[in-house]
């Protein structure tokens, strides 16, 4: 019997910790991401390499305590120039017995600021993440911080939350380390429309304590096209801040009978509005940006999809701002032979750079994402 | 002191069990079904039905609301649902349903599976259950056993029908020993029948029948059908075609009927691998009545010197 239960649980790399019976909810459970791109080129404001390229990989070990916790540690690592960045994303505690619908996290997380940022990287449908993410995010933004959720136990979907963060990500350099911390209060909901449509959709606002340090020019010349330099820094972390934000989010998808296994249709989009860039800012300096993405699943293991999408930023120079905008294009297609495995090919278009230098207009990029072990459950 | 008071009464009434119907997710419709069966007083949401791909379902907004305020989860576990179940659960924060509580029931813990795996590191061993292949619902032996373990296990969460719940399961044992017979005489001949699958979701019930699968059109378990495994299956099948290709209503089609159209004589048997969300008793003894009957016309097809050999062969 004791046999048979620990073959059970030996999913993966998992640790036989339902060996013992009455611990089975805390199941614990090893695995890994490997994602590896080749790029022609890199993005703007891109997490990942020209050529090879190791994209976030990661190692996550999960489980329950005493039935009462989920815990999770990832590990993740990544190239950047040419450099293996290796950081822990998630260190964390979430409650599971708090009544009335709430829920505790505590730790090093994913904001759920959005709703890529909820998302865990490798289940992109793009190569790199959208313009607002990687202009205002850092990618995806992890932080140490607490969050309390709320869902309603009402028959539509409403979930609202408050979370509290160190917010050093978003703001690269302060110009008073004496404020620190941001809050993100979030609320969402969600339905279906009849059986082939379901859709979600969200609102978050953050509040930034941490000041932005006003640019001062770090290379003793003036360009005025010196965003693009911001590159040479760690890739998790803003490359441009403030401290109010605002995310909308909407979420629709199609499958017909509800049945996604082969065919589906995702339509996605995020509007990004960021103000109080620093304290030379007026009411008109803010950054914004936005994407559409819209994927079609056409065959099982195929998807295919577009995506657009804009950024709109003031760069920071001394006591002024110079403007800067970046326009992206791309079209990809999937194929996906079961959960563990992914290959992507993409083409990405950039125009109307201003403010980033020289921007090559066209990229063609290759991905390969691999999971090993046992795998994540996915969010919508 | 008056307000905790009040918040105490509060809680009391929202947790009283037996105040109201129990509020049960089922998964699956089989599930739903059963749970009708021995507790007809619950209010069920069903999660997912024969259409869908029980392997691939978003977690939805209105699933987690759905999950947030069940006082119930009945679920296949194995593995079934780790794509989707668990993302409810942590969205959903309802203490009740939560894995290892008694509202978490997975009835996989009531009988026991075939096939278990060792469990593979490689990301292209395919979607594979080290428990052991989930579909067990597909074979109607073990509908006994599976109903006691839930009436048990729904006593715990509804304990004034608990002696109600117990008499409705030995009631449903005794007509579906009955009914199982009568199956079983249907199916006599099946130990004949050679079927191609895809996936193995109806293994469970071709053991029942005592038909073989010679051929599965998933290259690994969960990998949708490609053609260089298509073609290399029907060059296997070539010398001895099967006498169907058996499929459920959720999958993609298409891959059987090419297999179909290569080989002269094969059937190709579509049917829903569940029941309808509504399922009651007399829907599931449909359900299992139009499985039984499918099979028996492949049966009734297989030509008498093709079972004369296969009879030969098998001796």
């Amino acid at each position: 019997m004791r046999a048979a239960i620990l073959q059970r649980a030996a999913l993966g790399l998992a640790v036989a910790t339902a060996s013992a019976p009455a611990l089975a909810q805390d199941s614990w459970a090893v695995g890994a991401v490997v994602d590896v791109s080749a790029l022609s080129k890199t993005f703007p404001l891109g997490a990942r390499d020209k050529d090879l390229g190791l994209g976030h990989s990661d190692v996550t070990v999960s489980g329950g305590i005493a039935g009462l916790f989920d815990a999770r540690l990832t590990g993740a690592a990544h190239t950047h120039e040419r450099k293996l960045e290796a950081h822990i994303e998630e260190a964390s505690l979430a409650t599971r017995t708090l009544p009335f619908g709430l829920q505790l996290k505590v730790g090093r997380f994913a904001s759920q600021l959005g709703y890529l940022n909820e998302q865990h990287p490798h289940a992109d449908d793009f190569i790199e993440r959208p313009l607002p993410y990687r202009a205002f995010f850092g990618q995806h933004w992890f932080d140490d911080g607490v969050r309390l959720n709320w869902t309603a136990p009402s028959a539509a979907y409403v979930r609202l939350g408050v979370e509290a963060f160190r917010g050093r990500q978003l703001v690269r350099e302060t110009a008073s380390a004496r404020r620190p911390g941001a809050l993100v209060f979030s609320a969402r909901t969600g339905g279906d429309l009849g059986s082939s449509m379901s859709w979600q959709a969200g609102a978050s606002w953050l509040d930034n304590r941490r000041e932005p340090l006003i640019e001062e020019d770090e290379h003793g010349h003036h360009d005025h096209d010196h965003a693009g330099e911001h590159e040479h820094e760690h890739a998790h972390g803003a490359a441009f801040s403030g401290r109010r934000g605002l995310v909308l989010d909407a979420v629709w998808k199609w499958a017909p009978g509800g049945n996604a296994k082969n065919e589906q249709l995702r339509l996605s989009g995020e509007y990004v509005r960021i103000e109080r860039l620093n304290r030379h800012a007026s009411a008109d300096d803010r950054h914004d940006g936005g994407y559409v993405s819209l994927v079609y699943r056409f065959r099982p293991a195929w998807e295919a999809g577009v995506s657009a999408g804009v950024l709109n930023v003031r760069i920071p120079h001394e006591d002024h701002f110079h403007p800067g905008r970046l326009r992206e294009a791309s079209v990809m297609l999937a194929y996906k032979p079961g959960h563990l495995q992914s290959y992507r090919l993409q083409a990405t278009r950039v125009s109307g750079a201003r403010g980033f230098g020289e921007v090559p207009r066209w990229r063609v990029g290759l991905q390969v994402v691999l999971a090993i072990g046992a795998h994540p459950a996915h969010g919508f | 002191m008056r307000l905790v008071g009040l918040a105490l009464v509060v809680a009391a009434l929202i947790a009283a069990p037996g105040a109201r119907a129990l509020e049960v997710f089922a998964c699956e419709p089989e599930w739903a079904a059963l749970v009708r069966i021995l507790l007809p007083e619950a209010r069920i949401t069903v999660a997912t039905h024969a259409g869908q791909d029980p392997h691939e379902i978003e977690a939805r907004p209105s699933l987690i609301a759905a999950l947030r305020r069940a006082d119930a989860a009945v679920c296949t576990g194995a593995g079934l649902e780790a794509g989707w179940l668990p993302m409810l659960q942590s969205r959903a924060a309802n203490a009740k349903v939560q894995p290892g509580q008694p509202g978490m029931i997975e009835m996989a813990r009531f009988t026991r599976l075939i096939d278990p795996r060792p469990a593979s590191l490689s990301p292209f061993s395919g979607d594979v259950h080290p428990e052991g292949n989930p579909h067990f619902h597909l074979d109607p032996s073990r509908w006994p056993e599976l109903a006691r373990g839930l009436a048990q296990a729904l006593t715990r969460l509804a304990p004034g029908h608990s002696t109600a719940m117990a008499e409705r399961a030995r009631a449903f044992e005794a007509r579906w020993a009955e009914r199982t017979r009568g199956w079983q005489a249907r199916l006599a001949e099946a130990k004949r029948v050679r079927v191609a699958v895809q996936h193995t979701t109806f293994a469970y019930f071709f053991a029942f029948a005592g038909a073989r699968v010679v051929a599965d059109l998933e290259p690994k378990p969960g990998v949708p059908p490609t053609p260089g495994h298509l073609s290399a299956t029907l060059g296997a099948l070539r010398g001895a075609p099967p006498h169907a290709v058996w499929i459920a209503t959720y999958q993609d089609a298409r891959p059987a009927r090419w297999l179909v159209g290569q080989m002269a004589g094969v059937r190709l048997v579509m049917l829903p691998a569940t029941v309808d969300e509504a399922a009651d008793e007399s829907a599931l003894v449909r359900w299992f009545d139009t499985l039984v009957g499918a099979l028996a016309e492949v049966i009734a097809a297989v030509p008498a010197a093709s079972l004369a050999r296969s009879s030969g062969a098998a001796g």
